[in-house]
C-alpha cells in the first residue's frame, strides 16, 4: 500500500520508528477485522487513527497492546520483532493504553491508582511506600498540569476530565515507548476535552510515540501530526495533517475516495 | 485553549476528617453502647461478665477478619458457620477413633477447610457464579456433611491435655479476669490482617479488585488468584475458630456456628467495611465484633426478654448501617 504522505520530511527520516507494524491482519473466526495494516510510529509524534464505527480501530489498539495476538503480520518495537503473550508483557515493554471507560479503581486514592500493580515497597516487611508514591504522583501531576484537588483524593470524587487526566498521567509515568489512547475524550464536555487535549499535546515533548483514536475530526486536526484512515478493516491511507483537509479525510472514511492502488 | 480551573478543596479540619471516617464513627458508637450498658447494669463490667464476653469474642472475631478481607475484595462467604462446625467434627472423629493422632487430625481438618475455600473461590472466579449462590450451596453441603458423619450427635471433645489444647484453648488468669489463649490468636491475626490490608501491596490489590475488578486486572493484578486465596483464608479461619471453640467447651457439635455467617457479616459491615467491596477496615471490624458481642450480652443483662432479643440486635445493626450511609454520602459531596 503506497503511502505518499509518509515520504518522510526532515525530522522523522533519520529517527528509526518506535513501533513498526508490517502487514498486520486479524481474523475473528471468519470475520476479518484488520487486513494488511502497516504503519510506523516515531517518538515525539502523535498519529491519529480514524474511521467509522466498526472500522477496526479498537481492534488495532488491542493488537498493539497485547490483548489480541495478530493473525498475521510482524510487529517491531524499536527494531526488534515482538509478540506479546498478554497485555502485561506489552506494558512491561513500555506500551500503555488509556481507554474511554478508564481503568481506575474508583474507591482508591489517585496515588494508589497511579502505582496499582507496581506498588513500591520498602523495608524488610515490604511495607507500601506511601510517601514515595504520593511524592512521585504529585511531581507528575504538577509537570503535566493535571488539575486535581489532591493526589490523595478518591477517584470517584473527581470529574470525568480529572479522571481521564489521571489515567493519562499514569500512562505517561509508565510508558517508555508508546501511549495508545482509545477515544480518550468521548465521555467529556467541552472544557474537559480541551484540558485533556492540552495534556496529550504535551506528551510530544516527552519523546514517546502517541496513537490516538478519535471520532472528532476537529480534535484530530488540532492534535495530530499524521492521520491514518481505516475503513472496514482496510487501511485507506496515511496523510500528514498539514498536507490534507477535512474533506479529504471524510472522503477516505466514508469511501468517496477509494484507497490508492498499491 | 480554555484552561479549566478546578476549585481546590478547603483542607478539611482534622475533626471533620476524623468524624467522617467510618471507623471513628463506629468507635464513638461503641463507647456510647459500652457506657450505656455499664450505667444501666453495673454487672455488665463485672469480671465474670467480661471474661464471658472475651471467651466468645475471638471465635467470631477471627472469622470476621477473613470476612473483612473477602468483602473488601467484593465477595462474601455464607459457608463459614458450617465450616466452623465441620472442621472440629472431622478432627474429633479422626482423633477419637484412634485413626490418627490429634496433631494429624488437626492438620487434616484444616486441609478440608482449605479445600472448601478453594472450591468456593474456583467456582466464583472461574465459572463466574455469584459468591452468594456458591457459598449458600456450600453452606448446605458442609452442614449436611457435618450432620451426616456425626449422625447428628455432638461429639465429646478431646479432653486430654496436650500441646494443641494448650495452644488453642488454654485459659489463664489475668488480674480478676479469666482469659483464653484464643485471645492471643485473635490479637496476632488482627495484626496480620491489618498489615495485609493497610501496609502491603496485596492490600492495595484487594481494595482495587473490590473497587473495580477490570481496572485491577488491566494493571496486571492477578484478581482471581487473590480472590481464591481470600476464600481459602476465610474458610481456614472459620475452621480454626471452630476448633478453638470445640476445645474450649469440650464438645464438637455438628450444628455449632449456625447463623454465624450472618452474625460475622453484620460485625464487618457495622464496622464500616462496604458490603459492595472496595473499602475495608480491620479496626472497624474489631469495633463491630466487640459491639455485637456487647449488645448481645448487655441486652440480656438489662432484662430484655429472650424472645425480643433479636429485635434489638437487628435494629441496632440497622441504625449503624444508616449512620455509615450518611457518612459515605457526606464524604461524597466533599
Ligand atoms: N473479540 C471480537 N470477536 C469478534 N469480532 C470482533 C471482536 N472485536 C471486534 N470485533 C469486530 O471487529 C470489527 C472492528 O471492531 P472495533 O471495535 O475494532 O471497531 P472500532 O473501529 O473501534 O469501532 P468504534 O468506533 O465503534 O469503537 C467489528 O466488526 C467488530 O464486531
Ligand atoms: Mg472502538
Amino acid at each position: 500500500m503506497a503511502e505518499p504522505a509518509l515520504k518522510p520530511a526532515n525530522t522523522q527520516a533519520d529517527s528509526s520508528p518506535v513501533l513498526s507494524l508490517r502487514g498486520i491482519q486479524k481474523n475473528f473466526g471468519g470475520v476479518t477485522a484488520i487486513e494488511n495494516f502497516s504503519l510506523d510510529l516515531h517518538a515525539g509524534e502523535i498519529v491519529a487513527l480514524v474511521g467509522d464505527n466498526g472500522a477496526g480501530k479498537s481492534t488495532l489498539v488491542k493488537i498493539i497492546s497485547g490483548v489480541h495476538p495478530p493473525s498475521e503480520g510482524v510487529m517491531e518495537l524499536s527494531g526488534e520483532a515482538v509478540r506479546f503473550a498478554d497485555a502485561s508483557v506489552a506494558r512491561e515493554r513500555g506500551i500503555e493504553v488509556v481507554y474511554q471507560d478508564l481503568a481506575l479503581a474508583d474507591q482508591q486514592p489517585v496515588y494508589m491508582n497511579m502505582f496499582l500493580g507496581r506498588e513500591p515497597v520498602r523495608g524488610p516487611l515490604r511495607v507500601l511506600d506511601r510517601r514515595g508514591m504520593i511524592e512521585a504522583t504529585e511531581k507528575l501531576v504538577r509537570e503535566l498540569d493535571v488539575r486535581i484537588p489532591s493526589v490523595r483524593a478518591t477517584i470517584r470524587n473527581l470529574s470525568g476530565g480529572q479522571r481521564q487526566g489521571v489515567a493519562i498521567a499514569r500512562a505517561t509515568h509508565w510508558a517508555t515507548k508508546l501511549i495508545l489512547l482509545d477515544e480518550p475524550t468521548a465521555a467529556l464536555g467541552v472544557a474537559e476535552t480541551a484540558k485533556v487535549e492540552e495534556l496529550v499535546a504535551s506528551l510530544r515533548a516527552r519523546n514517546i510515540a502517541v496513537l490516538i483514536i478519535s471520532h472528532s475530526l476537529d480534535q484530530v486536526f488540532r492534535l495530530s501530526d499524521r492521520i491514518c484512515v481505516l475503513r472496514r478493516g482496510r487501511q485507506i491511507g496515511v496523510r500528514r495533517t498539514n498536507d490534507t483537509d477535512k474533506n479529504e479525510i471524510i472522503g477516505m472514511i466514508t469511501g468517496l475516495i477509494e484507497s490508492e492502488p498499491a | 485553549m480554555t484552561v479549566l480551573i478546578q476549585p481546590f478543596d478547603k483542607p478539611a479540619s482534622r475533626w471533620r476528617g476524623l468524624a467522617g471516617s467510618p471507623q471513628i464513627a463506629s468507635l464513638v458508637i461503641l463507647a456510647i453502647v459500652l457506657v450505656g450498658f455499664s450505667l444501666a447494669r453495673p454487672a455488665f463490667l463485672s469480671p465474670l461478665n467480661i471474661s464471658n464476653m472475651m471467651a466468645f469474642l475471638p471465635e467470631l472475631g477471627i472469622i470476621a477478619l477473613g470476612m473483612t478481607l473477602l468483602l473488601t475484595a467484593g465477595e462474601f462467604d455464607l459457608s463459614v458457620g458450617a465450616t466452623f462446625a465441620l472442621g472440629p467434627v472431622i478432627v474429633m472423629l479422626l482423633a477419637q477413633n484412634g485413626v490418627v493422632d490429634i496433631g494429624t487430625a488437626l492438620a487434616i481438618g484444616l486441609l478440608v477447610c482449605i479445600a472448601i475455600g478453594a472450591i468456593n473461590g474456583l467456582i466464583v472466579t472461574k465459572i463466574g457464579i455469584s459468591s452468594f449462590l456458591v457459598t449458600l450451596s456450600m453452606l448446605m453441603i458442609v452442614r449436611g456433611v457435618a450432620l451426616y458423619i456425626t449422625q447428628g450427635f455432638p461429639l465429646k471433645s478431646w479432653d486430654q491435655p496436650g500441646v494443641f489444647v494448650t495452644l488453642l484453648a488454654d485459659s489463664f488468669e489475668l488480674g480478676p479476669w479469666r482469659l483464653y489463649t484464643s485471645l492471643w490468636w485473635f490479637i496476632a491475626l488482627t495484626a496480620l490482617a491489618a498489615y495485609i490490608l493497610n501496609f502491603s501491596k496485596l492490600g492495595n490489590w484487594i481494595s482495587a479488585i473490590g473497587s473495580n475488578r477490570n481496572a485491577a486486572v488491566a494493571r496486571g493484578v492477578p484478581a482471581d488468584a487473590v480472590k481464591i486465596g481470600l476464600f481459602i483464608v476465610t474458610s481456614v479461619l472459620a475452621g480454626l475458630a471452630g476448633m478453638i471453640s470445640a476445645f474450649r467447651i469440650s464438645a464438637a457439635s455438628p450444628v455449632a456456628g449456625t447463623g454465624y455467617e450472618l452474625e460475622v457479616i453484620a460485625m464487618v459491615v457495622v464496622g464500616g467495611t462496604a458490603l459492595t467491596g472496595g473499602r475495608g477496615t480491620i479496626l472497624g471490624t474489631i469495633v463491630g465484633a466487640v459491639m455485637l458481642r456487647a449488645i448481645r450480652n448487655g441486652i440480656v443483662l438489662v432484662g430484655v426478654p429472650g424472645l425480643a432479643f433479636n429485635i434489638f440486635v437487628g435494629a441496632i445493626i440497622l441504625v449503624m448501617l444508616i449512620l455509615h450511609a450518611f457518612i459515605q454520602k457526606r464524604s461524597f459531596r466533599r
